[in-house]
């Protein structure tokens, strides 16, 4: 078996010669006389099981270079032994603090020394490779999660023409949306891989409208109010598929998806649907669903009425003729509104492209 | 009288010492001259001002550290009470301990030269 390699820095020749005849017949050793040194061969990317740092050095010194393997994140994955003859309380602590997993005072005896850092590195490759085993299925979930909801969303748009570009859009409105939201509102705050996932379950929100009759989805006036009554049970339907598919995607997507779906026409002030929701019971990722959904909805052609521009669907909306939205929502649009309109550029131009291409052909 | 031998008369634990490698005696001869040479390298003196206390601290405490691994057990604790002293901010203390423990130093110096440079 390929032996592993371990770095010793010191600044002290015989430190490092000590450390290395102890090491030698397990381990390939590399050597650095210094901070400086020893960060250009960890940057440099050596493959290194193990670091064995001096603490007080000249020049960079043992806490410099933990600090910079912290700003790199490879004190995730390369452990590293306090190797000192320090007994400075303070200074030990903060190293502990940067990520040192052990601190061996000097003087050692190699033969523990040995053991204890084999132990460590032993758990290191451990974990690295279990690290690796969870990121690639996470990688193969992920790609199973996409190609469901893409399915889904391609049901919706056989269903419904209009849907097709709405819900790709409106995901990633609600993505732009969500960010804003999360970066400006610390009672909001999410991961980016939480926003990454609502973006992508948004894609679900309409669902439920595969179960809608023709005659009432595609309907050219205004619907009756027993007509909207029935439309406005796509929330819950769409629940009711998505119950029927909650092994087939990971359980944050179908939470979100769910939520969304169920909760995407529910309105700050309680007067929306179909729970009544009112403020924060509604999920902030619905509410910002909720929030993409109209302003794609407004700037859209549909089968009942023509596209609103921006600046009058953005009056509408926060003129409330479109229900009641959360303030902070509606303040993180406007923040968002350059990159809003950028989105809706691109739509422009590919309908504006779609029709050259038309003209051409006639 | 070899040099371990004779080094041991000093009160250095050549037993430790060479238990610290891997019971390698070769090495360990090695790196007693290694450390004659840092003594030279890293001179050890009283005569320090207060801007050069740091300075002084650093020198000792890695002499301190090389001299532990060795199991050069006088200089070792005399360097180890000198940088608590000198951390504690009592430098006059810290000299009068340097003081004291120059002769020892020079005498385990003088003993690994003496040996050092024929035989590795």
């Amino acid at each position: 078996m390929e032996k592993k390699t371990i770095l010793i820095v010191d600044d002290v020749e015989i430190n490092r010669a000590v450390l290395a005849e102890i090491f030698k017949d397990d381990y390939d050793i590399l050597e650095a006389a210094g901070g400086e040194e020893a960060l250009a061969i960890i940057n440099g990317g050596e493959d290194i099981s193990a670091v064995l740092l001096d603490l007080l050095m000249p020049g960079t010194d043992g806490l410099g270079v933990l600090k910079d393997m912290n700003a790199t994140g490879r004190i995730q994955k390369i452990p590293v032994f306090l190797i000192t003859a320090s007994e400075n309380r303070d200074l030990l602590l903060e190293a502990y603090h940067l990520g040192a997993v052990d601190i061996i005072n000097k003087p050692f005896y190699g033969h523990f020394i040995r053991h204890r850092i084999k132990n460590i590195i032993d758990l290191y490759s451990y974990q690295n490779e279990l690290e690796s085993i969870v990121s690639a299925q996470v990688t193969r979930l992920e790609k199973m999660n996409r190609s469901v909801i893409a399915t889904l969303a391609a049901l919706i748009e056989f269903r419904d023409c209009e849907s097709g570009e709405h819900v790709r859009r409106m995901s990633t409105l609600t993505w732009i949306l969500m960010q804003e939201v999360s970066d400006r509102y610390p009672e909001y705050r999410l991961s980016s891989a939480e926003i990454d996932k609502i973006g992508m379950s948004a894609v679900l929100h309409d669902v439920g409208k595969i179960s809608i009759p023709d005659q009432i989805l595609n309907k050219p006036g205004k619907l009756t109010a027993e007509e909207f009554e029935i439309m406005k049970g796509h929330t819950v339907k769409g629940c009711e598929i998505l119950r029927k598919i909650p092994d087939l995607v990971d359980e944050g997507t179908y939470v979100y998806s769910y939520d969304i779906c169920r909760h995407h026409h529910e309105r700050w002030d309680g007067k929306g649907y179909p729970d009544h929701l009112v403020g924060d019971e509604t999920s902030i990722w619905a509410q910002v669903a909720a929030v993409a959904d109209v302003y794609d909805a407004l700037t859209s052609d549909r089968v009942y009425k023509k596209a609103y521009s921006h600046e009058d669907a953005v009056q509408m909306i926060f003129n409330g003729e479109c229900g009641a939205f959360n303030p902070k929502v509606l303040e993180a649009f406007r923040q968002a509104e350059d990159r809003i309109l950028a989105l809706y550029q691109e739509k422009q131009d590919d309908e504006d492209e779609a029709t050259s291409h038309i003209g051409k052909t006639e | 009288m070899g040099l371990l031998e004779e080094i041991k008369t000093l009160g250095v634990d050549v037993e430790e010492g060479t238990d610290r490698l891997m019971g390698n005696t070769a090495l360990y001869e090695r790196m007693l001259v290694k450390f004659a040479d840092m003594l030279k390298e890293t001179p050890v003196s009283p005569d320090f001002s207060e801007e050069e206390c740091a300075e002084a601290l650093q020198n000792i405490h890695a002499l301190k550290g090389a001299a532990g691994n060795l199991s050069i057990r006088p200089l070792y604790e005399a360097y180890t009470e000198i940088v608590n002293l000198l951390r504690a901010g009592e430098i006059p203390r810290a000299k009068d301990e340097i003081r004291g423990i120059l002769p020892v130093q020079e005498e385990i110096a003088a003993c690994i030269r003496k040996y050092g440079r024929e035989q590795f």
